[in-house]
């Protein structure tokens, strides 16, 4: 006797649409004719006879893998947003605030600096976000008031990993500081799918680890005392979900960089349109997610029409008004 | 379920809880009274298991709490705070289907029967028409009920409330009490309250201890223990106490 909400069908719904309209999207023109053609010429190969060659190349090489990469980017960073949210039972927490962010980006840019490329970035990006997130989660611990202490030490561990950047950054040659500078300002354009070759599974992986967890997440909302009264191992629980949510950031930073606010906004207009509870939360910030970076990114292919610019500065854009609105309408219930 | 202590010292700063043995009998309503400051939240919460002892045993029918895991304790035992705050204003339904955690596993989804423990939970305690509006729009009195409504959807044999009348209403004080009666006599639930008000404390209790900074002065049947001198003892002031058709009214 569930009831179905416009709205979730709606959201639901949307990712699709979305993924299909960006195939189309791009430099190089394509028919939504050519396109239906050469989706289906796997199956069917005498539908690519009279499909031109970069037709097909620029969809399975390019766009394909550059479209997956928003859309589990998308999903995973707004997933993350909406489950650490549950469990630090603050609307304003995210990856950033946690400096997860901050961590995997100077763990990717140390190896992609120092390491070169055949170590993936992957590995140092996840080991630098696990030590400032447990580096802010101790110091929050051991404090009266865990929750404003919890948001300023993120503040503070972010700013100490993006000086640790800076030095990266002062050290790296020229042409090594050209790539990263545009990396760092969030950006899916990897080439092809080699480089995402670890990072989606991992994302996947976290994606449908916080899924599961997301009833669960209702109840790690409660206050840690009301939640271990209710059968849960807070502190082992606690560790996965950030765990999984660290691993989902530093897969995402490793390849596209910083791509701020979608772990905020997603999670919150979710909740405005479906109300609170995790197991339509966790889900459906997964399918907006995936269609608002996925859409972001189109109009950051497009605008200009001879160069690309960094999705993050969209996400931005449109994320740091709403987080004001978000602090002016807290300010009533949070104060 | 009964409870049994034997040698809790739980010490915090300045203050000492000294417990070398009591039992919390099974099926039965006990009520912690006592001071301001005189533990009886810190022993309910040693009793609940939710504040680690560490000096003495706390054992659920011969199995000691340290060594339950919370889910384990939970399907005994369940705890209703005096608050609930959260950022989330999550509906009644949803609130009170939390009290299943100990039976859903981690990476999975309330089935049909926690569903219907929670809806039965919520209908024992009168409000199952209204599960659908969010908790925060609740009266203090309903939400009061609600947690307790959340515990029982454990379906634990114990029952711990902390201070469940506080700020309430004569009216709502008495439904509650009538719902813990209830538990205690007709589903044969260990029931054990820390109250303020003395007067309900005597009315509803089997059971009453007695407690002052940190230990018990004095524990049984109301009607076997209550004096004027007892009172006086433990609250240094004078009261008087009166008995009038079977029942025991204190006067302050």
């Amino acid at each position: 006797m569930k009831r179905v909400q416009p709205a979730a069908v709606l959201i639901v719904v949307l990712p699709i649409l979305v993924f299909f309209v960006s195939l189309g999207v791009g430099a190089f023109p394509i028919t939504p004719g050519q396109l239906g053609r050469a989706l289906l010429s796997p199956l069917f190969p005498s539908l690519a006879a009279g499909l031109p060659e970069a037709a097909r190349e620029i969809i399975f090489g390019i766009r394909l893998p550059r479209l997956l990469l928003a859309l589990l980017a998308g999903a995973g960073l707004a997933v993350s947003g909406a489950s650490l949210q549950a469990l630090f039972k603050n609307p304003l927490v995210n990856e950033f605030t946690l400096g997860i962010s901050s961590g995997a980006a100077f763990g990717a840019s140390l190896s992609l600096v120092f390491l070169g490329s055949r170590v993936p970035p992957q590995f140092l990006a996840f080991a630098f976000a696990v030590g400032a997130v447990l580096i802010v989660l101790a110091v929050a611990r051991s404090s009266d008031s865990p929750i404003v202490t919890l948001l300023l030490t993120g503040v503070i561990v972010s700013a100490f990993f993006s000086a640790l950047l800076s030095l990266v950054e002062f050290f790296a040659s020229p042409y090594a500081l050209q790539s990263l500078f545009y990396w760092l300002m969030g950006n899916l354009s990897s080439s092809g799918w080699g480089p995402l070759a670890l990072s989606l599974p991992l994302m996947a992986a976290g994606i449908a680890g916080l899924i599961l967890m997301r009833w669960r997440l209702n109840v790690l909302s409660m206050s840690e005392e009301e939640a271990g009264a209710l059968g849960v191992n807070v502190r082992r629980e606690k560790l996965l979900v950030v765990g999984l949510a660290t691993l989902i950031t530093a897969a995402a930073v490793s390849v596209a960089g910083i791509i701020g606010w979608v772990g905020l906004i997603v999670p919150h207009l979710v909740r405005m349109m479906v109300g609170p509870d995790n197991r339509r939360v966790v889900p459906l910030s997964a399918a907006l997610g995936a269609a608002f970076l996925m859409l972001a990114d189109d109009l950051a292919k497009t605008l200009a029409s001879s160069f690309e610019i960094p999705v993050g500065i969209f996400t931005s854009l449109i994320g740091i008004p709403f987080f004001i609105f978000l602090l002016r309408r807290s300010k009533r219930v949070w104060s | 379920m009964s409870i049994l202590v034997s040698g809790l010292t739980f010490r915090y700063k300045h203050f000492t809880l000294s417990v070398p043995e009591l039992e919390i009998a099974s099926g039965r309503l006990t009520a912690i009274v006592g001071p301001n400051g005189a533990g009886k939240t810190t022993l309910l919460k040693c009793l609940s298991g939710i504040l680690p002892v560490p000096r003495g045993t706390v054992t659920l029918d011969g199995r000691d709490i340290a060594a339950l895991t919370a889910g384990e304790r939970a399907k005994r035992l369940a705890y209703v705070p005096q608050e609930h705050a959260s950022a989330f204003n999550y509906s009644v339904r949803d609130f009170v289907l939390m009290g299943r955690a100990a039976f859903v596993p981690l990476f999975s989804v309330p089935s049909a029967e926690d569903i219907r423990a929670a809806e039965e939970s919520l209908a024992f305690i009168g409000l199952g028409l209204d599960a659908g509006r969010p908790y925060g729009q609740l009266s203090s009195g309903e939400r009061r009920r609600v947690l307790i409504a959340r515990a029982l959807a454990q379906r634990p044999e114990i029952l711990v409330l902390d201070e469940p009348t506080t700020f309430l209403d004569p009216r709502h004080e008495t439904e509650l009490m009538e719902i813990a009666r209830a538990l205690s006599a007709a589903e044969r639930k260990t029931v054990l309250v820390t109250l303020h008000d003395l007067d309900l404390a005597v009315k509803y209790a089997d059971i009453l201890i007695f407690l002052k900074e940190g230990r018990i002065v004095a524990s049984g049947p109301p009607g076997e223990i209550l004096t004027e001198g007892l009172l006086e003892t433990v609250y240094e002031i004078k009261m008087s106490i009166f008995r009038h058709e079977g029942r025991t009214f204190v006067v302050k």
